[in-house]
């Protein structure tokens, strides 16, 4: 059997769970062991994709995932290359300092491919356009893990803004919310950069609106983080209309939905009316416009109109506009609706936008299976699921690869696209990938770039890891992060092993 | 296996969260059939290095798991380990992607009806994690949650398949 030399895109948890499936299915008693090669490419300089660019840092628990990682990368059948970043054409916005490897030089040295590069763009309101006053929840995000995609921009002016309107009803926008009103001082203990907590210390933010289209029984949020939002210590929540807590007859609802109508219910922990930073959650609420500031309003911190239009839930759940409307002043508008995958990645589907795959395996335009190569993550199913659902997917891809390409050895139940009968064919196939390769080059470009100084290996993020525990250690936190600027520095200093 | 796995909604619920609430294009379906064989572990594979004790002579407990392949795996474990540190320290395909701290529900296993009222009810946090178990059952709880006390000697866990199926065939 030819051996399965692997390069996959994206070095996010998707990609992790994929290879360190592979690795543990393929141990020292197989056969097969010493026929695995797998690179990972990010175009980040530093591993695990939304973990460390992603997760909120008052949720440290969910980064213990990477140990999982770290115990992946220790298995020398898998290499990491750090600030590759793979394309198709010239991208619309480079990540500063990473190194553009067209995806046909890549595929030349690869007999596998696996597309795991994430939901990265955020997706926009039509009636919201971005501005200085009105952004995507990632930009803000991308702000308080400093992604390597903001070093040079400059943080939201939280001083100046009074009251915040966060358009979405996922768990990324409690997310926003809880850093906007939990403490500075307890949110210092936590993987929360110095440069970060100095702008929220100085923040003016008192009162946070979440406003979504739906109902509470449509909301994408978990109970977990609305439970965190109800116990927030400096806030508290101005109590729902009773009647968008309404639960329709014949309604039966999911364990998690009526968990979640409980929470609400019962309300936040602080009763409203104290002098508490207050949060609404606003249902049945579709934003339809923002006024532009107008000078001559007496209110200086409360500068944008924002218009809403007000909906009932047709039987079908779809939010429909009743006819009437509101307006919200407010500073400064977050929109949280969601994520899509870069529509220059490879087998992209506009109409999905994410990658087209059926079953782990990509398919192309014409609906041709890909011979060898495979989706997973965000990347496959778009921006939905938290960790557990992406290690589920993860698993299942690297257990279709490994009946594809072993057969005789590991064989899939219920895989749709093979014929029922053991070792069934994959019907058309089209090839792009090569149909040997050897076990241990690497394109040129990379090693290149990796002879600059440019590339990181899992090495240099150990090391780095390391570093930033200590320096957090130091400030009595978990960590103090480092951009791509003072890794390099760090590295050198370390006797140049870059 | 003494109790199938659960509803397709429950399964659903996991992959409405970051999103707007779309099901996902591709299904995953529980089933419970071994994503790869797993041998029989005998004590000498123990990993102390896992968080769990030996246990005091006459003061040993017990715990059957039931892993996808339907083996079962008894062990002589300490009062006060939980059964996700003993799982991982015998080498039983459990994840712990939180690390125990009761905020991934990668541990969700599915406990016999038999034994399931004798452990302490689930706290808040717990049910906020079981929320989005894979393949939630009426008696599943969570691994880095159970902690052993001798109510629970003899306990029965199945450890609920994570995937749609791969099976080895020769190989182990
Ligand atoms: C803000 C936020 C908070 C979250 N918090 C939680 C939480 O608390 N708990 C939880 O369970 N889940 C959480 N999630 C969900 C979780 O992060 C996802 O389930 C998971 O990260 C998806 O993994 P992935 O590998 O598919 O994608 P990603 O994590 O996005 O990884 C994709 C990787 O691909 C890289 N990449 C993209 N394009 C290219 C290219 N062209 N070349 C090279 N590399 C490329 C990216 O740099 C990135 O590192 C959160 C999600 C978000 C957005
Ligand atoms: S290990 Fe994460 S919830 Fe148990």
């Amino acid at each position: 059997m030819p051996p399965i030399k692997l390069a996959i895109i994206g070095a996010g948890p998707s990609s992790f769970y994929v290879a360190s499936r592979l690795l543990a299915s393929l141990p020292p008693s197989s056969p097969h062991h010493s026929a695995l090669r797998i690179h990972m490419y990010d175009r980040l300089w530093a591993p695990h994709g939304l973990v460390r660019y992603g997760v909120a840092p008052d949720h440290p628990e969910v980064k213990n995932c990477t140990h999982k990682f770290d115990d992946a990368a220790s298995d020398l059948r898998l290499q990491f290359f750090g600030n590759v970043n793979i394309i198709t054409t010239p991208p619309i916005a480079p990540v500063p300092g990473s190194v553009m490897l067209p995806l046909k030089s890549l595929i030349s040295h690869y007999t596998h491919l696996l597309l795991s590069s994430g939901c990265t763009l955020p997706t926009l309101h039509p009636a919201l356009p971005p501005s200085d006053d009105c952004v995507s929840a990632l930009s803000l995000v991308h702000w308080y893990t400093q992604h390597p995609s903001v070093v040079h921009k400059p943080p939201p002016p939280l001083e100046k803004y009074k009251h915040v309107s966060i358009i979405g009803q996922g768990n990324v926008s409690l997310d926003v919310a809880r850093m906007l009103l939990t403490p500075p001082s307890t949110l210092e203990k936590y993987d929360v950069p110095e440069s970060v907590l100095e702008v929220l210390r100085r923040s003016s933010i008192k009162h946070v609106s979440i406003l979504g289209r739906r109902g509470p029984l449509q909301a994408a949020f978990t109970t977990k983080e609305l439970r965190e939002m109800m116990n927030l210590e400096d806030s508290s929540m101005v109590p729902i209309d009773h009647t968008h807590l309404a639960i329709p007859e014949g309604t039966k609802l999911t364990r998690q939905q009526s968990r979640t109508m409980q929470l609400l219910q019962k309300g936040s922990k602080n009763k409203p009316g104290l002098d508490f930073q207050d949060l609404v959650v606003g249902l049945l609420r579709s934003p339809t416009g923002l006024a532009p500031p107008l000078s001559s309003l007496a209110s200086p911190s409360l500068p944008y109109t924002l218009s809403l239009a007000h909906n009932e839930l047709s039987p079908e759940m779809r939010a429909i506009p009743t006819g009437e409307t509101s307006t919200l002043r407010t500073s400064m508008v977050v929109t949280a609706l969601g994520h899509q995958a870069e529509p220059t990645i490879p087998w992209y589907d506009p109409s999905l936008r994410h990658v087209r795959a059926v079953g782990s395996r990509v398919v192309n335009e014409t609906g041709h299976t890909m011979k060898n190569v495979y989706a997973s993550g965000w990347a496959a199913m778009g921006a939905r699921g938290v960790l557990v659902s992406t290690m589920i997917d993860a698993y299942g891809v690297a257990d279709t690869m490994l009946a594809d390409s072993f057969p005789e050895q590991f064989y899939k139940e219920g895989d749709a696209l093979r014929s029922a009968t053991d070792g069934g064919s994959l019907g058309d196939l089209s090839e792009v990938m090569a149909k040997e390769a050897d076990l241990d080059s690497v394109p040129e470009e990379v090693l290149d770039a990796k002879a600059t100084g440019n590339v990181t290996d899992y090495n240099d993020w150990r090391m780095i890891d390391q570093e930033e525990v200590r320096r957090g250690e130091k400030l009595g936190k978990e960590r103090e992060r480092m951009n791509w600027e003072d890794a390099k520095a760090f590295l050198g200093r370390m006797g140049g092993s870059l | 296996m003494f109790r199938s796995i659960a509803s397709q909604t429950l399964v659903r619920s996991s992959f409405r969260t970051y999103a707007n609430g779309v099901p996902a294009l591709r299904s995953i379906r529980p089933q419970n059939i071994s994503p790869r064989s797993i041998r029989l572990f005998h004590q000498s594979f123990i990993n102390y290095h896992g968080h769990i004790h030996k246990p005091k002579p006459g003061e040993e407990l017990h715990v059957t798991f039931i892993t996808k392949d339907g083996k079962q795996h008894e062990f002589e474990v300490a009062e006060g380990d939980n059964i996700l540190d003993i799982a991982q320290a015998y080498n039983l395909d459990m994840e712990g992607a939180c690390g125990g701290s009761c905020a991934c529900s990668t541990c969700h296993v599915i406990i016999d009806p038999e034994f399931y009222d004798e452990i302490p009810e689930p706290d808040d946090d717990e049910n906020d994690m079981l929320d989005l178990a894979f393949g939630l059952t009426e008696t599943s709880r969570l691994g880095c949650q159970i902690v052993m006390t001798k109510e629970l000697d003899g306990i029965r866990v199945a450890l609920p398949a994570m995937t749609r199926n791969l099976q080895s065939k020769d190989f182990n």
